[in-house]
């Protein structure tokens, strides 16, 4: 039951005849009429419990992005429904027109558009539909809540993909097709052309050139099919927020960024999200894209307010893949004791195969490094130099062990993890 | 994460946020048990709120008690100002005191008093020239107590106002053959008025006035101080005797204060009530239910609330900033001046090129070299341990200006 700014009005102007004839009778007369022209009212509206309410309308969407969610709405009762409907998605979904007007005759159903501009990545929903059904004279509603389950999955936004042309130009440098020569172990022959000025001497292939009139050199280009496993730290530590946004999803922005190019660049990519268990899991593997199947995977994760178990990281890895691959370790360098669980895994994972550990760096440490104003500052000074010389000792730890060790602001992250598979893939270590 | 599951039912709309406060509390045993848990939980907060309640209700209880009247100079009056004491002696000595509170309960106790003395104690002026005049037919002998302008005309005895008791002379000699003061003595006069007119006593150095009055034929006695009657001044020097003798000398004794409540009106007023027309009465109770289907109408929600699972978020540098405001809490000098100085040395190799396994002699060496400055000179810098907070900040800052230099170059 409810009513209507309407019935508000004819009850002020119920006083009207409480004035013309003063009196207790008077009095209670009209508002028992008025109460009783509510009641039939409401009676008289349709019934909000026959409706039947289908929803349609995209799954998921880009943070950021604009998605509509459609509702069918079909009226099985015998009466007219008339009133209007609030559609209940949590307020992260940032619903523009959650509350819209029907009019659905008997026996005929409407549609109705909730534009939706989502403000947090992850699986939004709304549980039900709350109907408002007003009676002939709109003076009172029924109202009732009906179950009708919607779901919007937001996809991490990508924002690191205008890296994405730039860090492609330079995987394809590295390829025999453009100018630039590389010899390296890892590096496969890729075909004979004919010399032409600037080529390195040493590329010349002799026994090419003895055959014909001409100088030929060999020309190389990147191997392919190698594989990178990137696994993603989902624990306590990953809910830390740095410049505007956690640990987990700059992460998540650097995955997809290494994962699109290693992709292109012929690679076999694996992505595991894991903390004491696997939380999400994407490949080359499956069908369909690869950069969809990433984000579809990545949509609901969620800092685990956990510790994360190392040990079992090397099983993890190698589950995924059974030969040598470069594994991307996407965690922090500062949290709880690194020694114990990331500086062991990682070592044990640099026996097999090539490790990054790619960890973002706080940018307000090196601001409180330059506050030295007053004793508070310099205390501070010292508390940021203590964090970063700790970064800088687990750093040179993991590099001792032949680990790579990406250690940026979250901005570079992405990028910076980029440049490191180029430079991994030319100097064929993949 | 949190309990999605609890809002898809179809919930109750009024209190969905209370149904499902206590569901998430996981309480299971049903209503009961969830109650009962709930007393629990609020044990302490009850029990507080009991003392509380307790201790408001003794305050009002204080408050709305009645105590005894503090009307100045009341026969039921006991403070300092009351003229309980007077009123008791003279009942012990056989006067029967009549408090009226009325002019009618005062003409009363008058006409069936055998020989009356009246007090009339006027201090607003309050009684007009006719109830003056009929009180003081009905009483034998009238003591009127510090009597205004407006009274004292009405009594039209002769005896008219002369002004206040001078600073300087608070005791009076009685000054006079009147044998009540004679046998009274000394009296106060402090902040008493003094009269003119019929025989008067407990005169001022130099005046003709005096504080007691007696007009031609003994009948009307006026008092210029209510110190002498009053509870608080009854013991010292001769205000008892006086009081006793002025009051004390026949057998019914009406004590008559006029209040506020006998100003004389012209009819009765009218209430508001009786001057707002028949209608009025009811706009004030509808406008109550006009706003109440207001609330319904603007209050009604519509729909349940819906759950935002909210992530945690944690600030990174909070751990760092932690730590500092530790370092500062203990004043631990020395640590940060060891991680200041192992931080720039470390970044000094760095930008020097020295590789990790540098000692930190070969970086001040190094770092010396690159400046042109005296080795001895930057080695005493980096091995200096600041004796006290205002030295830390200034070595602070001599390091951070030593590192731009190397970096600059």
């Amino acid at each position: 039951m409810a009513v209507s700014g309407r019935f508000v009005l004819l009850v002020l102007l119920g006083i009207v005849p409480v004035l013309l004839l003063p009196g207790w009778g008077t009095f209670f007369a009209v508002a028992a009429a008025l109460a009783a022209l509510a009641g039939v009212d409401a009676a008289l509206a349709g019934s909000p419990r026959s409706l039947r309410i289908i929803r349609s309308g995209a799954a998921s969407v880009t943070l950021n992005a604009r998605a509509d969610a459609g509702l069918a709405i079909h009226n099985d009762g015998r009466r007219r429904v008339r009133g209007s409907f609030r559609d209940g998605w949590q307020p992260s979904a940032g619903a523009v027109n959650p509350v819209q007007q029907i009019d659905v005759p008997a026996g005929e159903g409407r549609r109705a558009t909730v534009v939706l501009r989502p403000v947090r990545r992850g699986d939004l929903k709304s549980p039900h539909i709350t109907v408002r059904s007003y009676g002939p004279l709109l003076l009172a509603a029924r109202q009732q809540t009906i179950a009708a389950a919607g779901s919007l999955r937001v996809l991490p936004p990508f924002t690191s993909r205008r890296h994405l042309p730039s860090k492609l130009q330079k995987l394809r440098e590295l390829d025999g097709k453009a100018a630039v020569q590389i010899r390296g172990a890892g590096t496969e022959f890729d075909s004979l052309r004919d010399y032409v000025r600037g080529d390195d001497v040493r590329s010349i292939d002799w026994r090419a050139t003895a055959r014909r009139s001409a100088v030929v050199v060999r020309t190389w280009r990147p191997e392919r099919d190698r594989r990178v496993v990137m696994v993603l730290d989902t624990s306590r530590t990953s809910a830390a927020r740095i410049d505007d946004e956690t640990r987990l999803d700059t992460g998540l922005e650097a995955a997809l960024l290494l994962g699109v190019l290693a992709e292109r660049g012929g690679d076999r990519v694996d992505f595991l999200a894991f903390d004491r268990r696997m939380r999400a899991r994407a490949g080359s593997a499956g069908k369909g894209n690869l950069l969809g199947r990433l984000v579809q995977a990545m949509a609901p994760l969620e800092p685990e307010l956990i510790e994360m178990d190392w040990a079992a990281v090397p099983a993890q890895v190698r589950a995924a893949t059974a030969h040598r691959s470069l594994v991307v370790l996407l965690t922090s360098l500062d949290g709880g004791a690194p020694e114990e669980g990331l500086i062991p895994a990682a070592a044990q994972l640099a026996a097999q195969h090539t490790v990054v550990v790619a960890a973002v760096r706080d940018p307000q440490l090196g601001t409180m490094l330059d506050e030295r104003e007053d004793a508070a500052g310099v205390f501070r000074a010292a508390a940021a130099e203590r964090a970063l010389l700790q970064r800088t000792a687990v750093s040179a730890e993991l590099r001792r062990f032949g680990v790579e060790v990406v250690d940026a602001e979250p901005h570079q992250l992405p990028p910076r993890l980029a440049d490191m598979y180029i430079r991994l893939k030319a100097a064929g270590r993949l | 994460m949190t309990g999605i599951a609890e809002i898809t039912g179809p919930a109750d709309q009024a209190g969905t946020a209370e149904e499902a406060g206590t569901a998430r509390e996981g309480a299971p045993g049903g209503k009961a048990g969830r109650l009962r848990s709930r007393m629990r939980r609020h044990r302490g907060r009850a029990a507080l709120a009991a003392v509380v309640a307790v201790a408001l209700g003794l305050v009002v209880w204080g408050q709305l008690a009645p105590k005894g009247d503090n009307v100045p100079l009341s026969v039921s009056n006991a403070g300092p100002g009351g003229a309980r004491a007077v009123a008791q002696i003279l009942g012990r000595h056989g006067v029967e005191v009549h408090d009226a509170r009325t002019h009618g309960e005062a003409m009363d106790a008058l006409t069936a008093g055998e020989a009356p003395t009246l007090l009339l104690y006027d201090r607003n002026g309050i009684l007009d020239a006719d109830r003056i005049k009929s009180l003081t037919a009905a009483s034998t002998r009238t003591v009127v107590v510090s009597p205004r302008f407006d009274t004292l005309r009405a009594l039209d005895s002769g005896v008219r106002q002369a002004g206040v008791v001078p600073d300087g002379s608070p005791a009076l000699e009685p000054g006079c053959a009147l044998p009540d003061a004679q046998a009274a003595g000394q009296v106060n006069g402090g902040s008493g008025f003094v009269y003119d007119g019929g025989t008067t006593c407990y005169r001022p150095p130099g005046s003709p006035a005096g504080l007691l009055s007696v007009s031609a034929d003994g009948r009307l006695v006026v008092l210029g101080s209510t110190a002498v009657l009053d509870n608080g001044h009854l013991d010292s020097m001769g205000h008892a005797a006086l009081a006793l003798r002025l009051l004390g000398s026949s057998a019914d004794l009406v004590w008559y204060l006029p209040s506020l409540g006998e100003v004389a009106v012209d009819g009765t007023p009218r209430t508001l009530g009786e001057l707002t027309p028949d209608w009025a009465r009811f706009v004030g109770p509808w406008l109550v239910i006009v706003a109440l289907a207001a609330m319904a109408w603007r209050g009604r929600r519509q729909g349940p609330l819906v759950f935002e699972p909210l992530p945690v978020v944690v600030q990174a540098v909070e751990t760092a900033e932690g730590r500092a405001r530790l370092y500062h809490d203990a004043r631990a000098d020395e640590q940060a001046r060891d991680n200041l100085r192992a931080g720039t040395l470390s970044r000094l190799a760095a930008s020097l090129r020295l590789g990790p396994g540098a000692t930190a002699e070969q970086v001040t060496a190094a770092a010396a070299r690159s400046l042109g400055r005296p080795a001895a000179e930057v080695r005493e810098l980096f091995g200096e341990h600041p004796r006290n907070e205002a030295r830390l900040v200034a070595w602070a800052r001599e390091l951070q200006t030593l590192e731009k230099e190397v970096k600059s170059r």
